[in-house]
């Protein structure tokens, strides 16, 4: 009998250790850090409205130049708990203004802090995992240029599990995938296969389109077999629409009428954008009108979902 | 005398009509917003359609559309009773908790339109430079309403 209760502790010592080491926060291998360079913060901003920042970053109801001050504090109500925005503006001691270029990356592509914390997913990470080091050092350049901001914002508030970062380790090794979520375009004759690609990035990695409008499991993660076809909001009231060229629905949009709404705001009957999109469209409105055709090519060359 | 009889009681039907026209939008202010945005919609499909190239443009249709936003702006704003945040509805809860910020923009929306009326005088902007200048504004006010005053759809 003591033997067994011995034998028990032991299993359930090695599960823990097994636990602790796979919940570690993970890192870029030192090869790929050191092929990170630091780059142009002209073309960094492109990068920052394409990945969003100012959304969430920025003050809620920002506009201009206030879009650049990036002191946090925006509150994301979803089924988990509140999470609020961090400061990421170039303060040294509020901010990421005492990051390293490689700190930066970590945080971007392995949702991993300089301190080696796990970060919480509402941190689209999953999908900026997907860009590459050229637009993190173009971006991280871009970034240090921005105003410092002072302040911290406030704590997550969120109940357990989920105020557990170190459980994020295990989540991270299910849910953090840097493969393209579609491999090749499908349901179309002719596809300009750069164009789909440069979509396909756009909205897989830094638009991180997915993390709104593809459903979640209960564990938070991604359905991808329903990629783009929609969701309940996570936040607020109502239900992200499904963007998978899906008959009696988004099918009937055609590509100008894609790169019309994201350059005006205004659907093909004249709805206009509303909630959480109008920032969505108001910075890929700032995207060269070729990567706006690019999301569009994507978007009618996906999988449809339809539900 | 037959004739003005007549027109009493055709004046007494028409009367009745706005009678009971008034109190269906009472009855049921959701249909009545829902029925004024609709026209919103139709109205920046013309205007938006011919600032795209895709329909002729003409002065009258110009100032029609300019008209049906002038319309719904100013009365848009009064179907939005306590209570009407129930049933088949894209209005956000917002409207009712922030009541002065949802009044702002109905006012931008109208000030919009003001000054579209006016710029389109009797006959409407004269051509589709002027239209864009005047119409411009209008569409531009609708997201910023949407963005916080309508469920994500």
């Amino acid at each position: 009998m003591k033997k067994a209760v011995i034998a028990l502790l032991v299993l359930a010592l090695l599960a823990a250790g097994i636990g602790w080491v796979l919940s570690a926060p993970t890192r870029m291998s030192e090869a790929e850090a050191a092929a990170l360079k630091a780059g142009d913060p002209a073309k960094g901003e492109l990068v920052f409205w394409a990945g969003g920042c100012a959304s969430c970053h920025a003050e809620k109801g920002a506009k201009g130049d206030d879009l650049l001050k990036l002191g946090g504090g925006l509150r994301l109500d979803t089924p988990f708990g509140v999470f609020v925005a961090p400061n990421i503006s170039s303060s040294e001691t509020d901010g990421i203004g005492a990051w390293s270029l490689e700190d930066f990356a970590n945080a971007m592509t392995h949702g991993t802090s300089p301190d080696g914390k796990n970060l919480y997913p509402a941190f689209p990470y999953t999908s900026y995992a997907r860009m590459t080091g050229g637009d993190l050092g173009d971006l991280y350049a871009f970034l240090q240029s921005l105003p410092a901001v002072d302040g911290k914002a406030a704590d997550h508030e969120l109940g357990f599990p989920f105020n557990i970062r170190r459980g994020l380790g295990l989540w991270k090794r299910i849910f953090l995938d840097t493969d393209p979520v579609i491999l090749d375009p499908v349901s179309r004759e002719e596809v300009d296969l750069a164009l789909w690609q440069r979509g396909r990035y756009l909205v897989e990695g830094p638009g991180h389109c997915g993390e709104c409008h593809t459903r979640r499991d209960l564990a938070g993660g991604l359905v991808l077999d329903e990629w783009l076809g929609g969701a309940p909001a996570p936040t607020g009231e109502g239900t992200i629409p499904n963007i998978t060229p899906v008959e009696g629905g988004f099918g009937s949009w055609s590509d100008a009428d894609i790169a019309y709404y994201l350059e005006s705001g205004f659907t093909p009957d004249y709805d206009s954008v509303g909630g959480e999109m109008v920032h969505v469209q108001e910075n890929m409105a700032r995207l060269p009108a070729s990567d706006r055709e690019a999301i569009a090519a994507y978007l009618k060359a996906i999988p449809p979902v339809s539900k | 005398m037959r004739i003005i009889r007549k027109a009493a009681v055709l004046g007494l039907i028409a009367a009745a009509g706005f009678a009971a026209a008034a109190a269906q939008a009472a009855d049921d202010p959701i249909a009545t917003r829902q029925a004024i945005m609709s026209s919103v919609g139709a109205a920046a499909g013309l205007g938006g359609g011919m600032m795209k190239g895709e329909i002729d443009y003409s002065p009258a249709a110009g100032k029609a559309a300019i008209a049906t936003m002038q319309a719904a702006a100013l009365s848009y704003g009064d179907f939005f009773p306590e209570g009407s945040d129930q049933g088949e509805t894209g209005a956000t809860a917002a409207i009712w908790e922030n009541p002065d910020g949802f009044a702002g923009e109905l006012a931008k929306f109208a000030a919009a339109t003001t000054s579209a009326m006016e710029a389109s005088g009797k006959s409407g902007p004269a051509d589709i430079e002027a239209f864009k200048a005047a119409f411009g504004p209008v569409l531009g006010s609708c997201k910023s309403c949407h963005e916080t005053y309508r469920k994500q759809n």
